[in-house]
C-alpha cells in the first residue's frame, strides 16, 4: 500500500523533474527494493538505483527520511540527482571509464579509485543540481547521516554552494579536514573539459582520507557502506552503452596497455554483462575476457569501410522450384494460383518453394577473404604496444563479415621452422582476432602450401596481405601472386629494397593492389582509404 | 430584413470556419517552455573557481617573465651566482602576488601540462617554486606531488626559520640548498647534492637520498630513513642515516659512494 502512494508521488512529480531537466529519455521511475552490497546493520538505506536507465527508488529509505523531510522532497530530490548523472555526469559510459582511469592513476588501488569516481561524479552532479535548477538536494543532505568521507564531502558542499548544511568545524575533526575541503573547493567541477585533471586533484587530495577509512573499515572487519546516493558501476549503463564506450575508450587512448587495465579491473561486471570472448559479438559467460582482443575489437569497430561486390559464380537468382502447402501468414505473392484452384484457403493453396540457382553472375557477393598477416620480429607485438597491423586486418575483417563472408587467417614468421597459426575460414570473430593478435617475433618466410591449401583453388577469394616485405622467400611469393588472379590487396610498411623489388616484380598484374605505408600510424587511415577505392573501382 | 439575415449567416460561417483552423493549426512544441526560466544562481564554487585561476595567471606570468630573463635560449646552467639572480628575481615577481599553498601545488602540476605553461626548466622551475614557498603567508605548505612526472630540482632553496615544507614525493637535485633555518620534509627520494650549503635548519628525507649529500654545509642536519648514497664535503652539521650519525664521525667519507 504504501509502496503504491510513493509510486503514485513519484507518477505526480516526475513531470515536473522532467521538464527541470529539459526532457530526457528515461523511463518513469519506479519503486523497489535494492539489493545493498554493503553489511545489513548500516544505518543509511540506498536511496536510489539506476540500472540500464530504469530508476529506482527505495521505500526504506524514503521512510527513513521521513521524519525529517516531506517524501515529496525525498523523491525529488533523488530523482535530480538520478537524472543528472545522465544529463550532465557522466553522461556516458566512455566518461565514466575515462574518470576512473584518472583516478586509478592517482589512487593506484581499484577499490579507491572507483571510489573517488563515485564521489567525483556526486559531486558534480548535485553541484550542477544547485546551480542550475530548483531542487531539495540541500535539504537532502542535510538530513543525511554521514560517514567520515561523506562528512568532509558534505563540508565541500557547504562551502562551495555557499548553504548551511549542519556541519559544524567541531565536527569536521579538525584542520586536515579543513584541509582536505580548502583543496577540493578549488576544483573546477563544472568545466567538463578539465574533468581528467580535475579529478585526479580531488583523488590526491581525498586518497589520504579514504585510505585511512579502508584501513579502518579493514581493522572492524567490515565494508564500506553503500553510497545513500546510489552507487556507480556497470549497471548504470545499457550493453550498447556499454559496447559503445569501450570503442570510444579505445578510440581516444588508441593505448593497449591502458584499455587492458581499466578491461581488468571491470573484468567481473563485464563478465557479469556477458563479455566473455566465445559467443556472439564479443559476449558471452564463463570465459575470461581477454582485453587485448577487446581493445583490437572496439578499435576496428569505430572504422568502416564498404567492399565492392564481385559477380560470384555461385550465386543466382532463386526460382520456383517445389510447391509447399499454404498457411496464414505466407506470403501471397508466393501463392501459385494454377494448383490452388483459385482459392486462398488453407491446406488448399499452394505456394511456390524457391530455391537458388547456379547462375552464372546474376547476382554480386562478397567473396570470402584469406588474411595473412607478418607477425615476425620488425612487426610490433600487438599485445604490448597497438599495432596498426592487426588494426589493418581486424577492420578488413569486420568489413567482410559484415557482408556475410567468412574470414581465414595466416599469422606467420618464420612459417617453415613453425611460426604459423593457420585458421580457416570461418565468421567467428573471436576466433579471427585472437589469430590475428598472435606474435611470434624471429624471422619472416611464408609456406605458400599453407595459403594454397587455404584457397584450395578457389578463384572467389580475395587475398589480404600486411608485412614490411622482409621476407626471405620473396621470390616464391611473387612467383606464386603472379599465377593467381584472386583480388590481391598487399600493404607493406616502409620502404625498403624487398618491397621495392616486390613492386616492381607485381607491377602488371592489375588484379594486384600495393600499398606503401611510410608512418605505421597511417595505417587505418591509409590502408581503408587506399582499399575503399580498390574496393569500389571496377576490376 | 433578409439582408441582415444573409449577414448573421455569413458571420456564422465565418466564425465557424476560423474555430475549424484554429483547431487544425499546428500546436507549438516548445510552446511549453515560453515562460520557462533558466534558473542558474551564482554559487561561492564560482568565484573561488575564478580568483585561483586569476592568481595562477599572475605565477604563470612570473614564471614566463624569469624564464625570458634567466633562460632566453631555454639553456640553463646551475651556477652560484645564476641560482643567486634567479632566485632575486623570482622572489620580486612573486611578492607582487597573493596566493596559498594550494596554489603552489596547482602550479607544480600546472608546469607539467604544456598547453598552460610552454616550457619545464627544472632548475629555474626550482627556483621559482622555492621562491613561492618561502614568500607565501602559510606556515606550514604540503605540496603533493607525487604523480608529478618530473622531479623538480632545487626545491626549498633558502627555506626561511619559521617555514615546513612537506613534499609528498620525489624530488630531484640540489634539494634545499642554502637552506635558511627552515624544516624540509621530503616524503620520498632526493638526488644528488642535497642540502648543499645549507646553514641552518633541518632536511628529513623518509626514503633514499643520491651523491654529495650536504657539499659545503654550514651547519643544520640532514635526517635519512632510507640510505644516503655519498657525502660530500661537509663544513659543518650533522647528518643520519636510519637514526644513525654518520657525519661527523669516521662511518662515512666524503666522495665515496655505497
Amino acid at each position: 500500500m504504501e509502496q503504491r502512494n510513493l509510486q503514485f508521488i513519484i507518477e505526480e512529480i516526475w513531470p515536473k523533474v522532467k521538464k527541470k531537466h529539459l526532457y530526457p529519455e528515461i523511463p518513469i521511475p519506479k519503486v523497489g527494493k535494492i539489493e545493498e552490497n554493503a553489511q545489513k546493520d548500516q544505518e543509511q538505506a540506498v536511496g536510489i538505483e539506476i540500472k540500464q536507465k530504469q530508476i529506482t527508488i527505495n521505500p526504506a529509505f524514503v521512510y527513513q527520511m521521513k521524519d525529517k523531510m516531506r517524501e515529496e522532497q525525498v523523491i525529488e530530490a533523488l530523482l535530480d540527482h538520478g537524472v543528472a548523472h545522465y544529463t550532465f555526469c557522466p553522461w556516458d559510459f566512455q566518461t565514466h571509464l575515462l574518470l576512473y582511469a584518472e583516478a586509478k592513476r592517482v589512487v593506484n588501488d581499484k577499490e579507491l579509485a572507483k571510489q573517488v569516481a563515485g564521489y567525483f561524479m556526486d559531486v558534480i552532479t548535485d553541484t550542477y543540481c544547485v546551480k542550475t535548477k530548483s531542487t531539495e538536494i540541500p535539504q537532502l543532505h542535510r538530513n543525511l547521516k554521514k560517514s567520515k568521507v561523506e562528512e568532509v564531502i558534505a563540508s565541500l558542499y557547504q562551502k562551495i554552494w555557499g548553504i548551511d548544511l549542519g556541519i559544524s568545524n567541531e565536527s569536521n575533526t579538525g584542520s586536515r579536514h579543513d584541509e582536505i575541503v580548502r583543496r577540493l573547493a578549488r576544483i573546477p567541477y563544472l568545466d567538463r573539459s578539465r574533468w581528467p585533471e580535475s579529478i585526479q586533484k580531488f583523488a590526491r587530495s581525498i586518497k589520504s582520507l579514504l585510505t585511512y577509512e579502508k584501513e579502518e573499515e579493514g581493522k572492524r572487519g567490515g565494508n564500506r557502506g553503500s553510497n545513500p546516493q546510489g552507487d556507480h558501476n556497470l549497471d548504470n549503463y545499457s550493453f550498447e552503452e556499454i559496447d559503445q564506450g569501450l570503442r570510444d575508450y579505445a578510440k581516444r587512448t588508441m593505448a593497449v596497455s591502458e584499455f587492458r587495465d581499466i578491461v581488468e579491473d571491470f573484468s567481473e561486471e563485464l563478465k557479469e554483462m556477458g563479455y566473455g570472448m566465445e559467443g556472439g559479438m564479443g559476449r558471452g559467460r564463463g570465459n575470461p575476457i581477454d582485453a587485448d582482443i577487446l581493445f583490437y575489437m572496439k578499435l576496428a569497430e569505430t572504422y568502416s569501410i564498404p567492399i565492392k561486390k564481385v559477380k560470384t559464380e555461385e550465386k543466382g537468382s532463386l526460382h520456383p522450384h517445389s510447391h509447399s502447402p499454404w498457411e496464414i501468414g505466407s506470403p501471397f505473392q508466393d501463392v501459385d494460383p494454377w494448383t490452388s484452384f483459385g482459392k486462398i484457403m488453407p491446406g488448399i493453396t499452394q505456394i511456390w518453394k524457391k530455391k537458388e540457382g547456379k547462375g552464372r553472375g546474376k547476382l554480386e557477393g562478397t567473396p570470402d577473404c584469406l588474411i595473412a598477416i607478418d607477425s615476425s620480429g620488425s612487426m610490433i607485438n600487438p599485445r604490448k604496444s597497438l599495432s596498426y597491423a592487426v588494426l589493418g586486418a581486424a577492420c578488413a575483417t569486420n568489413a567482410y563479415l559484415r557482408n556475410d563472408s567468412k574470414v581465414a587467417v595466416y599469422n606467420f614468421s618464420d612459417a617453415p621452422m613453425g611460426g604459423k597459426d593457420i585458421l580457416n575460414f570461418t565468421n567467428k570473430k573471436e576466433d579471427i582476432y585472437r589469430t590475428l593478435c598472435k606474435y611470434f617475433g624471429g624471422g619472416t618466410a611464408l609456406d605458400l602450401e599453407d595459403i594454397m591449401s587455404l584457397m584450395n583453388g578457389r578463384k572467389n577469394v580475395d587475398l589480404f596481405i600486411i608485412t614490411d616485405m622482409k621476407i626471405t622467400n620473396l621470390e616464391a611469393l611473387i612467383g606464386f601472386l603472379s599465377q593467381i588472379q584472386n583480388r590481391i590487396t598487399v600493404v607493406h610498411i616502409g620502404e625498403n629494397p624487398y618491397a621495392s623489388r616486390f613492386e616492381k616484380a607485381v607491377e602488371k598484374k592489375k588484379n594486384i593492389s600495393i600499398f606503401t605505408v611510410k608512418r605505421k600510424e597511417d595505417i587505418p587511415h591509409i590502408v581503408l582509404g587506399s582499399i575503399r577505392e580498390y574496393w569500389n573501382s571496377n576490376l | 430584413m433578409i439582408h441582415e439575415k444573409k449577414m448573421n449567416e455569413i458571420t456564422k460561417k465565418v466564425l465557424q470556419n476560423q474555430t475549424k483552423k484554429e483547431s487544425l493549426a499546428v500546436k507549438n512544441p516548445f510552446g511549453e517552455f515560453d515562460n520557462f526560466q533558466f534558473k542558474k544562481v551564482e554559487i561561492p564554487l564560482d568565484k573561488i573557481v575564478q580568483d585561483t585561476e586569476v592568481v595562477m595567471d599572475k605565477i604563470r606570468i612570473g614564471y614566463e617573465k624569469l624564464l625570458e630573463e634567466e633562460a632566453k635560449e631555454l639553456v640553463w646552467m646551475v651556477q652560484y651566482n645564476t641560482i643567486i639572480k634567479a632566485y632575486e628575481l623570482a622572489e620580486k615577481y612573486v611578492k607582487e602576488i597573493d596566493y596559498t599553498a594550494e596554489d603552489i601545488e596547482d602550479f607544480c602540476f600546472a608546469l607539467e601540462n604544456t598547453q598552460r605553461i610552454p616550457y619545464l626548466i627544472p632548475g629555474p622551475a626550482g627556483i621559482y617554486i622555492s621562491a613561492l614557498c618561502n614568500c607565501v603567508k602559510d606556515e606550514e605548505i604540503k605540496l603533493k606531488l607525487s604523480e608529478l612526472k618530473t622531479e623538480i630540482n632545487l626545491i626549498g632553496f633558502r627555506l626561511p626559520k619559521g617555514k615546513r615544507l612537506v613534499i609528498e614525493g620525489d624530488t630531484g637535485d640540489f634539494t634545499g640548498i642554502g637552506l635558511e633555518g627552515g624544516e624540509l620534509v621530503v616524503e620520498g627520494n632526493a638526488k644528488n647534492w642535497t642540502g648543499a650549503g645549507m646553514r641552518s635548519g633541518k632536511i628529513l628525507v623518509k626514503k633514499n637520498i643520491g651523491l654529495h649529500t650536504g657539499e659545503w654545509m654550514m651547519g643544520g642536519e640532514i635526517y635519512v630513513g632510507g640510505r644516503v648514497r655519498g657525502l660530500g664535503n661537509i663544513v659543518e652539521g650533522k647528518i643520519f642515516e636510519r637514526d644513525k650519525l654518520i657525519y661527523p664521525g669516521k662511518v662515512r667519507y666524503p666522495n665515496l659512494y655505497y
